[in-house]
């Protein structure tokens, strides 16, 4: 039977080749890698399939079945000034560190991020994608469009109103005397107290949850 | 890019038959490579057979540079491949018990498998064995929860145990796998002294 040619050495440099293309290479950044996966997910945004809307999210919040996760992403003076209750404040650098968090989520799991209008948390949008592709969303008008609707009461509106969503420019429109954190009414409102809002719901879950209740 | 969802685009039953073929060439693969006799696989504990070391590490690496190539081309998503998360402790232990498993019976789980293919009776025995064994154990974890969860390190690799680029590490592990190719040569002819 003819030997087959001693193919170790050639085999060993391709090996050593390829490895050394790889380090000299490197690995994607995450802006590169959103470059790989926008052709599949870019379409999600333009056809605002991931915005939901504020009384999506406040049902999202009042919901016992959703395992919910708020990513505010905007800067800590913003934050001290305004926030949802049970936010958690992420700015976009530290998203790579929630990878591990990210996978051990549930399917019940829902991600929002939010931030003074929707630049920033498109961005952190496109990050999670990169990272893990969680089941996030972002808020729609961000929270310049929340507390339009949830923050605003009757006797406010001689004094500051509604702040105007057109032009984002990444601010909090709204002006508060103090930071109040979420001590303020609208950081949790009362879903009871709320006008009745209709919406077209986007949240999907990735597996569908029994819900049960009384003593069955 | 990939992973892509066979599911979605083949059914469920063309994604089970694309399963099947590639076990199919993955036991025909190690059946060719010898893995289905256990003295070959034992013999790499005594340094007289190192065929199955050859095969296994440079499957490894082939492995590790074409993922690694792949994601730097945007070809594939390597946050949708699923790694195993590192529990430190009780992976030492296992490592220990398998490898004594390993010694005593002259197969790991899957050439076990490749040799019963073959109806080889010792490779029959040892799946016996294995299936004891994991019923074993699935009906006593509940015992050693503690520390079967012990050590926990997330899903821990390489680059970030060394602070290093993934291509860094992917040149280290070709050197280390080609070190040990010859280490062992060397150390076979040593002990036996005959040359491969």
């Amino acid at each position: 039977m003819k030997r087959l040619p001693d193919l170790r050495v050639p085999g060993a440099l391709t090996l050593l080749l390829a490895a050394g293309g790889l380090a000299w290479h490197g690995q994607p950044s995450l802006e590169q890698k959103w470059e790989f996966m926008a052709p599949k997910l870019e379409s999600r945004l333009q056809e605002r399939e991931v915005y939901i809307d504020p009384a999506e999210l406040l049902d999202l919040i009042n919901d016992d079945y959703i395992h919910l996760v708020i990513y505010d992403v905007r800067s800590e003076p913003y934050w001290n000034e305004f926030r949802l209750v049970d936010s958690e404040h992420m700015l976009l650098n530290r998203l790579p560190a929630e990878r591990e968090r990210l996978r051990g989520l549930p399917d019940n799991a829902v991600i929002v991020l939010v931030s003074n209008d929707e630049k920033l948390a498109t961005e952190g949008w496109k990050r999670l994608m990169v990272i893990g592709k969680p089941n996030a969303y972002i808020l729609e008008g961000g929270l310049n469009h929340w507390l339009n609707i949830y923050g605003v009461s009757d006797e406010e509106l001689d004094t500051h109103g509604r702040a105007s969503l057109g032009k984002p420019d990444g601010t909090l429109r709204h002006r508060f005397k103090l930071a109040l954190g979420d001590r303020h009414a609208a950081s949790r409102p009362d879903e009871h107290l709320t006008p009745d809002r209709e919406y077209t719901s986007r949240v999907r879950l990735l597996k569908k949850i029994e819900k049960a209740g009384g003593c069955g | 890019m990939a992973p892509y969802d066979l599911v979605a685009s083949l059914g469920v039953t063309g994604s089970y038959l694309v399963y099947l073929a590639i076990g199919f060439a993955f036991g025909f693969i190690l059946e060719s490579s010898g893995f289905g006799d256990s003295r070959r696989l034992a013999g790499q504990f005594y340094f007289t057979e190192l065929a199955v070391v050859k095969v296994m590490f440079t499957a490894i690496v082939v492995a590790m540079i074409l993922v690694f190539w792949s994601t730097a081309l945007g070809l594939l998503d390597y946050n949708e491949i699923w790694v195993q998360p590192t529990y430190l402790w009780p992976g030492i232990v296992g490592g220990v018990i398998m490898g004594i498993g390993f010694i005593l019976g002259g197969y790991c789980p899957g050439t076990s498998l490749v040799s019963v293919a073959t109806l080889k009776i010792d490779g029959m025995f040892f799946l016996l064995g294995h299936i004891a064994g994991v019923v074993f154990f699935g009906e006593t974890v509940g015992y050693i929860t503690r520390f079967w969860h012990s050590g926990h390190m997330g899903f821990f690799t390489l680059p970030e145990l060394l602070h290093v680029e993934t291509g860094v590490v992917t040149v280290l592990v070709v050197c280390l796998a080609l070190a040990m190719f010859l280490g062992f040569g060397w150390l076979r002819s040593a002990i036996y002294g005959k040359a491969e």
